[in-house]
């Protein structure tokens, strides 16, 4: 937002703020849609109850979950690259000395 | 910090293992066990760490986040039962993956008074899972038999048919709606008092999909299983020309331990 930033401000400020506003919003609601896992996560116990009452076969299950799994891993990037933690992996027990 | 990806169809054990640990769950063991071949990422040893007279069920691993694929979760789950067939659980969720050996003994050493009192609740407790599924037109069939005025609505439009109007059919639509919601509930209702005599606890999930009605678990005690597995076979019985159910179990207290545990991501 640096450059937008810098040609929405000079030289005005006052009726520009509002635009500001939208424009985070915006850049924010694409930033929790890019990084929420939760629709897809849906998407995988739809598929695997598909799989359970037979309405897909093993051979359609094992192309859709390779689907998932690729648009859970980029869901992990973005997560990644906005600073957000990521369920699973290495995890350590908080010290006491980091409780409050 | 960027983690490493295992990619889809890939092994975990291509990874450069560095002392990672894979956790599947916390039992009460005071020596060392082995419980075979068995773990994720192309079946890993797996064995316990301890801590005093608790002890993590692990496996070596490299230090990856696990896709919940089907062999994956299959593999976390076959150790769970594994395990389960000779001691009480607490299962931890899937994919945890601590640093290190000394990550673990931390992990069972300063939660150890949390898991120490879970372990005693859940002492010969089981879960069991049963999602309950309708078949909408047949339960519309039945509304449609059980309910007086439903039924006659539908015979005026359908004799009707070219002059009925279409309030008539919004309000056939909406009375078969209200009843459809009616008889979900009371269905739910039924299937849940049944259970409630032969359970300890029941929890209820959200549901998956539009024909799940109910997708509930169960925490039963070892001694009562059988009379658990009778009453729903009754109650499948009973409801078989409307309702299917998916009857699963048993499993580790999944839906019953909350631990919230203070971990934190390594460096």
């Amino acid at each position: 937002m640096g450059l937008l930033s810098s040609i929405l401000l000079a030289p005005f400020t006052g009726p520009w703020s509002g635009t500001m506003w939208t424009l985070d919003k915006v850049q924010r609601t694409v930033e929790e849609q890019l990084s929420d896992d939760t629709p897809i996560k849906e998407d995988l116990m739809n598929l695997q109850l598909a799989l359970e009452m037979g309405d897909v076969d093993d051979e359609e299950y094992v192309r859709r979950e390779a689907e998932i799994m690729q648009r859970l891993r980029e869901v992990r990037e973005w997560r990644e690259k906005l600073g957000k933690g990521n369920a699973g992996g290495p995890v350590r027990v908080a010290r006491q000395d980091d409780s409050e | 910090m960027t983690e490493q990806s295992i990619p889809f169809g890939a092994d975990a054990s291509d990874a450069v293992d560095a002392g990672g640990k894979y956790v599947y769950c916390i039992i009460r063991h005071d020596r060392l066990r082995d419980f075979g071949n068995v773990g994720i990422g192309g079946g890993r040893r797996v064995y316990t760490v301890h801590h005093e007279d608790l002890a993590a069920v692990v496996s070596d691993t490299p230090i990856v986040i696990y896709d919940p694929t089907r062999e994956n979760v299959l593999a976390h789950e076959f150790v769970n039962e594994t395990v389960m067939r000779e001691f009480t659980v607490i299962p931890m969720s899937f994919g945890t993956v601590f640093r290190s050996e000394d990550d673990v003994s931390e992990l069972l050493r300063s939660t150890y008074r949390a898991f120490t009192d879970v372990l005693e609740k859940m002492q010969d407790k089981i879960e069991f899972g049963l999602k309950v599924l309708w078949d909408r037109e047949k339960v519309v069939t039945k509304i449609e038999q059980e309910n007086d005025e439903i039924r006659r609505l539908k015979d005026e439009i359908t004799r009707n048919a070219a002059s009925s109007t279409y309030f008539a059919r919004m309000q056939l639509g909406r009375l078969v709606e209200g009843a459809m919601e009616e008889a979900g509930n009371r269905y739910v209702s039924d299937i849940h008092e049944a259970l409630k005599s032969v359970a300890v606890a029941s929890r209820s999930n959200k549901v998956i999909g539009d024909r799940m009605i109910a997708n509930s678990a169960f925490l039963v005690d070892r001694s009562r299983e059988r009379e658990f597995d009778e009453v729903v076979r009754e109650i499948s019985r009973k409801y078989e020309d409307v309702l299917t159910f998916k009857y699963t179990g048993p499993w580790p207290p999944y839906n019953f331990v909350n631990i919230k545990l203070k971990l934190e991501k390594a460096n």
